[in-house]
């Protein structure tokens, strides 16, 4: 499939929505940005960024996009940090901290950053303007993670940093510690024709499920998510065993493991104890996951869970609201901005209450129906890559005007 | 604007800012009104019917969203949703109305104020972009073909946001009907269009039908 351009959005999204991208362009003039991050792949992070670079460039915003570099130990200590401020209580040793700063030191020195705009996304290049005293463009720190309740040794020692920014922007306000510079918030957002979301022939999505011997005989209720203890797979385990007491159905868990994550195959063997050899339960690790097979086995689902216990903003909810599925989401992180209970989808708490909503669902499809197609609209209005171009060019324009609550364009 | 005669449609887009702050109970809520700035006040009064714009929900107001969902104190949450945003003047006496109810309540149950929620309330604020369109009206005709075709955000800016700017209980677009084709009546029809219980989409419906209605009686100045 070739690259979709700007005006191919106009067949998803109202026509209204791209003028005004090009509107605020043009007031924006010759800008350039430079997105920085940990991993060109995996994640939603690095998933955002291969569609948000280009868009930006067919705008006339100059964007550019580098990965920075590091060994097994520093990627070690950043997964670390990104559980620390995530809420783990780990106590990090003094030479983590030291080898952190010297991996962005190291960048630093290897880069440069001319551009108007710098955004550094999440903690893993957060210091890097500690080697840009003397800047005169505008930095932005781009926060992805849940830092409701952050660890407070690594948030101490990173807020030094942040706060040399101008900004910073979280996903949610949940996340949004006082701070001494202006923050924003940003969603997080899905490209509606990428290959992991665009409509896809219904031969494909049976041979998909065939491929990997998920027969069709009965219900299927799906997470899509990295092995990851904040994502609970084995809480999904057990909600399902409970429910399918009740309710006939299988479990397909799917997930991938990001350039960055130590940690996933350990998750996987707790997952494939707590499964046993049921064979309702269907287990699938993907070194390289294929984006038009996770938009078939979205589509095959008759309910996606995503039963998160800490989240960023959980993108693979908005993924299976546009797709018109029924969502029942952990109620943390960005899932809450996304589900509003008994609209556009089930909000839940714990292991019971998430069997309760599949049993429910799977017995009253109106109901699950309806809350599908309230939740594509809530993604059309809030959580498209459209609005994602929009919020930069936005922050470029506030950027300008840091102390005005109104900007007039003229 | 309005310049003139013509009303050139603006249209707004914003960037919600964070603030860091929060409050977990009635006191620290109030504590948070009485202290924000009135950009915040509009953000979670009258920018609330910007979201969720497409459906029907009870979506009147954060403040009274946040004491149901997470104080479950109904009766005060109703007092608040109930507020009729439009007949304040201004930002600051919305304000003086909002910590007024809740510390007549306060007055009458203050256990309630011992009450600690789950889930706090976020204190957010906005950066409005404001921006020209190219799209005119110079006459009520032209406005009515216009007003199907101008974006859901060019309509919030009109209808709700430039009530900020103005006064609480006046809209551009009527404004510009009363003082540019001196449509009173018609002015005061839209005007009586209450903002709280319609969507944007109806309130569009609903501004096409006061002018439809009055471009199609025979004896009436139509302003084309």
């Amino acid at each position: 499939m070739n690259i979709p351009t700007l005006s191919d959005y106009r067949s998803v999204v109202d026509r209204d929505v791209t003028e005004e991208l090009y509107i605020l362009a043009s007031h924006v003039g010759n800008r350039s940005i430079k997105m920085v991050n940990s991993t060109a792949t995996g994640g939603g992070v690095a998933e955002m960024l291969h569609r948000v670079v280009p868009l930006l460039n067919e705008l006339g915003v100059e964007t550019k996009w580098e990965v920075i570099k590091g060994g097994s130990d520093f990627f070690d200590i950043t997964k670390a940090f990104h559980n620390a401020l995530q809420g783990n209580e780990e106590v990090l040793p003094k030479e983590a901290f030291n080898t952190y700063l010297a991996c962005n030191e190291m960048n630093a020195h290897q880069m440069d950053f001319d551009e108007d705009l710098i955004v550094i996304h999440d903690p893993q290049p957060a210091a890097l303007i500690q080697w840009s005293p003397h800047r005169k463009n505008k930095w932005v720190w781009r926060c992805h993670i849940d830092m409701s309740h952050p660890n407070r040794q690594v948030w101490e020692f990173l807020r030094p940093y942040v706060e040399e920014y101008d900004a910073a922007v979280f996903s949610s306000p949940l996340f949004s510690p006082e701070l001494s510079i202006p923050q924003y918030r940003f969603y997080p957002a899905i490209d509606p024709l990428a290959d992991k979301n665009r409509d896809l022939e219904v031969t494909y999505i049976n041979s998909t499920l065939e491929k990997y011997g998920i027969p069709r005989d009965k219900p299927i209720v799906t997470q899509i998510s990295r092995y990851d203890p904040w994502k609970d797979p084995v809480g999904v385990i057990q909600a399902f065993k409970m429910a399918r007491k009740s309710v006939d159905c299988r479990l397909l868990l799917v997930g991938d493991k990001a350039a960055d994550d130590p940690e996933a195959e350990a998750i996987l063997t707790q997952v494939k104890e707590e499964a046993g050899n049921d064979p309702d339960i269907h287990i699938i690790f993907l070194t390289h996951s294929i984006p038009t097979e996770i938009n078939a086995f979205q589509r095959a689902s008759d309910i996606i869970l995503q039963k998160s216990i800490r989240e960023g903003f959980a993108l693979t909810v908005s993924e299976a609201l546009w797709k018109y599925r029924p969502v029942i989401g952990g109620s943390v992180g960005g899932i809450p901005a996304q589900i509003i209970p008994g609209f556009t989808g089930m909000l839940v708490h714990s292991v019971e209450g998430a069997s309760l909503q599949i049993r429910t669902l799977l017995n009253q499809p109106e109901l699950a129906r309806r809350l599908g197609e309230n939740g594509h609209q809530r993604v059309k209005d809030e959580f498209l890559i459209t609005k994602c171009l929009k919020r930069y060019l936005l922050l470029l324009l506030a950027l300008d005007h840091p102390a005005q609550d109104r900007i007039t364009l003229i | 604007m309005a310049e003139g005669n013509v009303f050139q449609f603006s249209s707004s887009a914003y960037l919600e800012k964070l603030t860091g702050k929060q409050a977990s109970n009635l006191d620290e809520l109030l504590k948070l009104i009485e202290s924000c700035t009135s950009s915040s006040i509009f953000f979670h009064t009258f920018s609330a019917l910007r979201k969720l714009r497409e459906f029907h929900f009870p979506y009147t107001n954060d403040f009274a969203v946040w004491i149901s969902t997470g104080l479950h104190e109904e009766a005060l949450s109703e007092k608040l949703g109930a507020i009729n945003l439009t007949a304040y003047g201004t930002i600051e006496s919305l304000r003086e109305r909002i910590v007024e109810i809740i510390k007549d309540f306060r007055d009458q149950n203050p256990p309630a104020f011992q009450k600690k929620a789950d889930v706090p309330f976020y204190l957010c604020d906005v950066t409005r972009i404001v921006y020209l369109t190219d799209k005119f009206a110079y006459n009520l005709k032209s406005l009515r073909e216009l007003l199907d075709r101008i974006s859901i955000d060019s309509l919030y800016f009109h209808f709700i946001e430039s009530r900020l700017y103005n006064q609480l209980h006046l809209d551009d677009i009527s404004t510009w009907i009363e003082q540019s084709l001196g449509l009173t009546e018609l002015a005061q029809g839209i005007r009586n269009i209450d903002i709280s219980v319609y969507t944007l989409e109806e309130i569009r419906a609903k501004i096409g039908e006061l002018i439809d209605e009055h471009m199609n009686k025979p004896t009436t100045k139509t302003g084309v």
